[in-house]
């Protein structure tokens, strides 16, 4: 058996303080699409961030390994270099930085990461026309800075072009649907679809069955109160959206 | 008084215009104290050691036939070996006469250059368009065509270092666009300071005239290479007079070492229709202030101050700007931005004068700064005085740090933090940087930062 590709065992960790997570356990193997559903504030995004080592997130026990190595001691950008990417909820605007000289500047970092030699210019350029045109993200929109005065769709779909360019092995989807309407839905997790292969595996966080219709899950796993409550395949989301939460939530 | 005055002899000595000028600065120079307002957030202690070196006269040494080495500075070569050759370096071998002025900088786009080395004009003179006039405020002196405009509007009460500055009146350009000139590319004056020339007290005088319709861009570039701790005090003064429609883009870049002092005045006046639009970019220094007053005089005269400073360790980068509208229908502008680490202190100091009459007009002034550490400061004084009631007139200050969120979101797409906090601080002067109208120099100094 291959080594899995992320092992998150017994964890707890906070921000700020709070607990948050409390005994959370998840392993990922390549390929593997798991999906993970549960109510406001169950600590969903946390964990994400946690993955990525988001300043200010602090474990106070238990293991996070990515292929085996330790994830807990990385940087966020090693973290990015090892292959870890999150389309984040809430994507960050960043005035006077242009989509393309971004983008270029994280694909060589990752590149330089891996002993790589950088991409030439042109054929960067070409190749981001190429897969933003896919995605709905034209050339004017390239040259926009980083997210600024992009719509709530935009956003997703600017997040699923890095994705694409970036090639992630652990792609972690924090509500990649919320905000996005019915085709650019389609559009988005088609991007992510396209990315599929069996060595790179999807974590998607989401509210809505609806996405998982496209973004087809191996495993669902419900996350209520800091930790993983059921888990099942992609039925369960379909049970979820029938019954709610009520049930994980009343034994708090 | 202070030991930065001090008895030396100079070109013009026995010429009384000259003289004149320099014996009433002399006597007006005055060291501001901490209690000295314009002077409260940028303390000049490391001024007060009266230890500065006024080199001689270069030009008295060349009238008094001392034979003067080509140097190879002036791409000649040095005939000296083992001692200082009159550039002021120092040559170890015959064969080895490359001096340090080799790796003169040069700018990375087309210009005029004109070069100082340790404060001293090199006589050499690009071939200018027709109507356009250089050559050193001496022989602007001598032969008169400095038409008393020198020191005429400056009131050394106010501004102490330009009476310093005209008590050792010599070094310097008279740079004269004639009516409806314009040049096609920029005017540059280059200023290499070399290492090994402890203390040394520079003072530079340009006189800038542009008649009617002129236009010109003109940059100034202050850099230092050798020994990193070398302590030097360039002390500015550049007085501009832009006639009727006449319009002077001017950039400055101030990157001296880090124990330097860098104390420039730029006096502009600009008649109707006249438009200045001023940058500066200060990194370098210890101590500095690029300090901007403009007379806006007549109808429709438009002035923009911006700038940039960048700074670090524990240096002090002042910006002070002092703004005349003294007609109606004028307008001016201010955009400066300032990025501040370390122990380092950046300050600004911005007025706005709208007098009675001046109806009609519009002055705009914003700051902002972003401070990278818990050490860092930055002290601003906004002050505008306005007596005219029919205005447009704002001014605000902001001061904030690197956003958190930003460096994250990068970072995790695989951007280094270092990295990613530069590209944050490129990006913060994106606004001001635009303001620069040519784009070769925007993205040189862009380069900078
Ligand atoms: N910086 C913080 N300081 C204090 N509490 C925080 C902080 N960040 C998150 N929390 C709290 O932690 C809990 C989990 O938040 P998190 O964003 O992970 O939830 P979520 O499962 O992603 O919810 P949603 O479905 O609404 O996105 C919430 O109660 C939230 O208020
Ligand atoms: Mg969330």
């Amino acid at each position: 058996m291959n080594t899995p590709l992320l092992e998150i065992e017994d964890l707890y960790a906070g921000v700020a303080g709070k607990e948050i997570i409390k005994g959370f356990n998840l392993t990922i193997n390549e390929g593997e699409v798991h999906a993970i559903m549960g109510p406001n504030g169950a600590g969903k995004s946390t964990l994400s961030y946690l993955l990525c080592g988001k300043p200010g997130y602090e474990i106070t026990s238990g293991v996070i390994k990515f292929r085996g190595k330790n994830l807990m001691t990385m940087s966020v950008e090693e973290r990015a270099c090892e292959g870890i990417f999150l389309i984040m909820q809430y994507p960050v605007e960043i005035p006077g930085v242009p989509v393309t000289s971004f983008l270029k500047y994280a694909v060589n970092a990752q590149r330089k990461y891996h002993n790589q030699p950088e991409l030439d210019t042109m054929e960067f350029i070409k190749m981001l026309r190429e897969e933003g045109r896919k995605l709905g993200i034209d050339a004017e929109m390239l040259k926009r800075p980083v997210n600024v005065g992009f719509s709530g769709g935009e956003k997703k779909r600017l997040e699923t072009l890095q994705m694409a360019v970036l090639k992630p092995q652990l792609a972690i989807l924090d509500e990649a649907d919320s905000g996005l309407d019915i085709d650019a839905l389609k559009i988005v997790a088609e991007g992510v679809n396209n990315l599929r292969d069996n060595k790179r595996s999807l974590l998607v966080i989401t509210h809505y069955q609806r996405l998982l219709n496209y973004i087809v899950p191996d495993f669902v796993h419900v996350f209520a109160d800091g930790r993983i409550v059921k888990s099942g395949d992609k039925n369960l989301a379909l049970e979820l959206e029938e019954k709610g939460y009520a049930e994980f939530v009343k034994d708090k | 008084m202070s030991g930065l005055i001090q008895e030396v002899k100079l070109f013009g000595y026995n010429i009384p215009r000259i003289e004149g000028l320099r014996e009433k600065a002399r006597a007006s120079f005055w060291m501001p104290t901490v209690k000295t307002q314009a002077w409260k957030y940028t303390k000049l202690h490391s001024l007060k050691v009266d230890d500065f070196v006024v080199e001689p006269s270069k030009f008295l040494e060349e009238i008094e036939g001392k034979e003067i080495e080509e140097h190879c500075c002036c791409g000649e070569n040095c005939h000296q070996h083992g001692e200082s050759c009159s550039c002021g370096h120092h040559h170890e071998e015959r064969e080895k006469h490359e001096c340090k002025c080799r790796n003169k900088k040069h700018l990375p786009f087309a210009a005029y250059e004109l070069h100082f080395e340790n404060g001293k004009f090199v006589p050499i003179y690009p071939a200018t368009p027709s109507g356009v006039e250089i050559m050193t405020l001496m022989e602007a002196f001598a032969i008169g065509e400095e038409n008393h405009l020198l020191g005429k509007y400056i009131d050394y009460a106010k501004y102490p270092f330009a009476a310093l500055n005209t008590a050792y009146l010599e070094e310097g350009l008279f740079i004269h666009i004639h009516k409806s000139a314009k040049l096609d590319k920029p005017l540059a004056l280059i200023n290499h300071t070399y290492g090994g020339q402890e203390n040394l007290l520079v003072n530079i005088r340009n006189l800038i005239v542009l008649e009617d319709d002129a236009k010109a861009e003109l940059v100034e570039y202050y850099h230092y290479s050798g020994e990193p701790k070398s302590r030097y005090f360039n002390n500015i003064v550049n007085e501009i007079y832009l006639g009727a429609g006449a319009e002077l883009d001017h950039c400055r870049y101030q990157n001296e070492a880090y124990k330097a002092v860098h104390l420039a005045l730029n006096s502009v006046r600009i008649k109707t229709q006249g438009i200045y639009n001023g940058f500066c970019l200060q990194k370098g220094a210890d101590l500095g202030r690029s300090e901007t007053q403009v007379r806006l005089l007549e109808k429709n005269a438009k002035a923009e101050v911006n700038a940039a400073y960048l700074m670090n360790g524990w240096a002090t980068l002042d910006t002070t700007t002092d703004i005349e509208h003294l007609s109606p229908e004028t307008y001016s502008s201010q955009l400066i931005k300032g990025v501040v680490g370390g122990e380092a202190k950046g300050v600004f100091q911005g007025k706005i004068y709208i007098a009675q009459d001046a109806q009609k007009t519009e002055g705009r002034q914003l700051h902002k700064a972003l401070l990278l550490s818990d050490t860092a400061e930055v002290d601003v004084k906004p002050e505008l005085e306005i007596f005219a009631d029919d205005v447009k007139c704002s001014h605000g200050a902001a001061c904030g740090e690197l956003d958190q969120e930003q460096l994250f979101y990068m970072r995790s797409r695989g951007i280094g933090e270092k990295d990613a906090k530069q590209m944050l601080i490129n990006a913060y002067f994106t606004d001001v940087m635009a303001r620069i109208h040519n784009i070769k120099i925007q993205e040189w100094l862009q380069n900078e930062i």
